[in-house]
This record gives C-alpha cells, sequence and structure tokens, in this order.
C-alpha cells in the first residue's frame, strides 16, 4: 500500500474516531472501533477511489476489512502485505 | 433483549382501530402496467439528488429521466433494506413484558411492514430488474457504554427516523401527477401506513426517553449525537454511486462528493430532517450546529 494511500484510510478513520489512537497493519479494525457501522457506506467508497475498482456490497466478506494488511490484500494489491 | 427496561404504558386503542379500519390487501389492489416506459421521470424531479444544483442542468433530458428511474429504484430498495432490519428487532420484542401493551398494534405494524417490502420489492424488480444490495453491518450497531433503556430507545429511534424520512418522500410522490400512477399509489399507500406508524413511534420513543432521563440523564447527551450521526447517514444513503454509475453519469465518486457538499443540498438535507430534528430538539435531544 502507498503511505499516501494508507495516509488517506488512517485520515478518514480518525476523523470519525480520533479516540482510537495508533493504527498497526495487524491490528483489528472492527474490534477496535476503527470503522462502525455507520461510517462502514463512507468507507467503502474511500476503498473504491483508492482502488480505483467498483465494489459489489454483496460480495464483501467482512475479514477482508478486519485490518490494514487484509484491506491492502483484497482492495489495493497488497503491496504491504510483503 | 434487555429486561431491565420497565413495561411501556401505551393508549394504542385509536391506532389500533384505524389499522383495521383501513386494512387493505396489498397484492391486490395495484394495478402493475408490464412497463412503465421511459418518458415521463419516476421520482418527483424536485427529489433527485441533484435537484437544485448546476449538475443537474448539465444532463440531457434522456440522462435526467434515466436518473429519475435509477433513483427511484435506490429509494424503493432503502426502503426494502430499511424495513427488513425495522422488522427483524420488533419481532424479537413482540411478546416480551415490555412491549406487551403494544403487541396488539405491533402485529399490525409487523404485517403492515412486511406488505410494504413486498410491494416496494416489486417495483424494483419489475421494473428496475433488481434491488439495489444493502451495504453489509459491520461492527456492532448499538451505542456501547449507555444503559439498557438507551439501548432500547436508540432502536426505535432508528426506526423513526427511517420512517420519517422516507415519509417526506412519500407525501411529496403521492400527489405527483407527473410520475407513472403506480409510483404515486405505491408512495400513498406508503403515506397513509407511515402517519400510524410514525404516531406510535413517537409515543414509545417518548415513553423509552422518560425512562432514559429516570435512569441515566448522563446518557441524553451521547443519545443526541448519536441520532445526529444516525439522521446524517440516513439522508447519505440516498446518494448512492451505483445510480449515478447506471444513469451514465461520470466519475460517481466525484459527483456524489460534490453534491454531498453543496449548499443547495444542505438545504434540501434541512428540508428533509426538518421534522424529525424539530421533534428530538422538544424531547431535549438537540445537537447544536448540526448539518447534513
Amino acid at each position: 500500500m502507498s503511505d499516501d494511500k494508507l495516509t488517506k484510510i488512517l485520515t478518514f478513520i480518525h476523523q470519525r474516531n480520533p479516540e482510537v489512537g495508533e493504527l498497526n497493519l495487524d491490528d483489528d479494525l472492527i474490534d477496535r472501533r476503527a470503522v462502525d457501522s455507520l461510517a462502514f457506506v463512507e468507507f467503502l467508497y474511500l476503498l473504491e477511489e483508492l482502488s480505483g475498482e467498483t465494489i459489489d456490497p454483496e460480495e464483501i466478506d467482512v475479514e477482508d476489512f478486519r485490518t490494514l494488511r487484509a484491506i491492502d490484500k483484497r482492495f489495493l494489491h497488497g503491496a504491504a502485505a510483503h | 433483549m434487555p429486561t431491565t427496561v420497565k413495561p411501556v404504558k401505551l393508549d394504542l386503542a385509536r391506532l389500533e382501530a384505524m389499522a383495521e379500519s383501513d386494512y387493505y390487501n396489498p397484492y391486490t389492489i395495484f394495478d402493475w402496467p408490464e412497463s412503465l416506459g421511459t418518458d415521463r421521470p419516476w421520482m418527483s424531479e424536485d427529489l433527485v439528488t441533484l435537484a437544485g444544483t448546476e449538475e443537474w442542468g448539465k444532463l440531457t433530458r434522456e440522462q435526467q429521466l434515466a436518473l429519475t428511474r435509477f433513483e427511484a429504484v435506490n429509494f424503493f430498495s432503502l426502503n426494502v433494506h430499511g424495513i427488513r432490519e425495522l422488522l427483524s428487532e420488533v419481532v424479537l420484542r413482540i411478546h416480551t413484558k415490555t412491549y406487551a401493551d403494544a403487541s396488539e398494534f405491533l402485529h399490525h405494524f409487523i404485517g403492515e411492514e412486511n406488505e410494504h417490502m413486498w410491494f416496494f420489492g416489486t417495483f424494483c424488480l419489475k421494473y428496475g430488474g433488481k434491488v439495489y444490495p444493502a451495504v453489509p453491518q459491520v461492527g456492532p450497531g448499538r451505542i456501547e457504554g449507555v444503559g439498557d433503556a438507551a439501548t432500547e430507545l436508540v432502536i426505535f429511534a432508528r426506526i423513526l427516523i427511517f420512517e420519517e424520512l422516507v415519509d417526506y418522500f412519500n407525501a411529496r410522490m403521492a400527489t405527483d401527477d407527473s410520475l407513472p400512477p403506480i409510483a404515486q399509489e405505491i408512495n400513498r399507500v406508503h403515506h397513509q401506513d407511515e402517519s400510524r406508524h410514525v404516531a406510535f413511534g413517537r409515543h414509545l420513543f417518548t415513553q423509552l426517553l422518560d425512562q432514559v432521563k429516570e435512569t441515566r440523564p448522563e446518557d441524553i447527551p451521547v443519545l443526541a449525537n448519536y441520532l445526529e450521526t444516525y439522521l446524517e447517514y440516513s439522508v447519505r444513503s440516498l446518494y448512492n454511486p451505483a445510480v449515478y454509475r447506471d444513469a451514465g453519469l461520470d466519475q460517481p465518486l466525484e459527483l456524489r462528493r460534490r453534491l454531498l457538499e453543496h449548499p443547495a443540498r444542505h438545504a434540501a438535507h434541512t428540508a428533509i430532517l426538518n421534522r424529525t430534528r424539530k421533534f428530538l430538539a422538544r424531547n431535549g435531544l438537540q445537537v447544536q450546529g448540526a448539518s447534513a
């Protein structure tokens, strides 16, 4: 994941939940309440913009959103996972 | 479901009598044409998400009409998903001690909502070829750190907010003669039933809020913030990039962002949410400076 994309994702998270604190690539975003159900739609649209690909809500697996590393692998071509 | 919430006390005889006297058979009352044609709007033009902005004027007439078709299908899809979610919560509560006083009315409510979901879904599938999918829930759908009464209040407040928001659209489209008759009719029927549901929802909301004020008044500002966030979430769900994509509009995500920042759309949101915000404010749940 490019630093630019990671920064945009973290900015989104911290704007909505400033209390979440520092996040590492393997932190559980759902357990940490980094993205809640009311923010999730907007989060999807952000990932669509960053990936340049349409995300079908019916084909979403919540596990794909659990960590920054999983998001990177599923939507941003896994640059950070290697 | 919490057991510490005291039974609600509601006098619903009038609403129950109305539900019985207003009853209709949704499966037989509508005249569903084979197709609706593409030469008239399917959604009131002043209700589409581009209304009041220069973006609307940039479209050809064909694009404008296409947008009304996909926005109508999106609006009815939101109804389908909203009803599905509220039904699941209400079904869990009927015939519990807390809601025993409301169970007779809740039977009418569940029956009517199921029928609404059927006719909205039928419109989407018959004329739009699909129901726009809902985004799945991620994480808890509840507020954390509040008491049981506040948790119950949030459930019914979400239902009330959803109903009041869609009713704003139903009321307008029920009398819009530019729409196909079937679109007017299902908006009219929904508006008629929702008037009773909103009245019920407000009674229940007030009862549960009184319990919050008695037992955990510190939950009130948390509730106010959550409900304002929920209002904004609800109105933003009207702006679906898939709709813009289907209508052939360029750069749907950028378009959505521009629209959400547009002053004309902020004014539209204020109008859509006005009745609900006033109700919340009268009950001490006002968020200062709120804007969707």
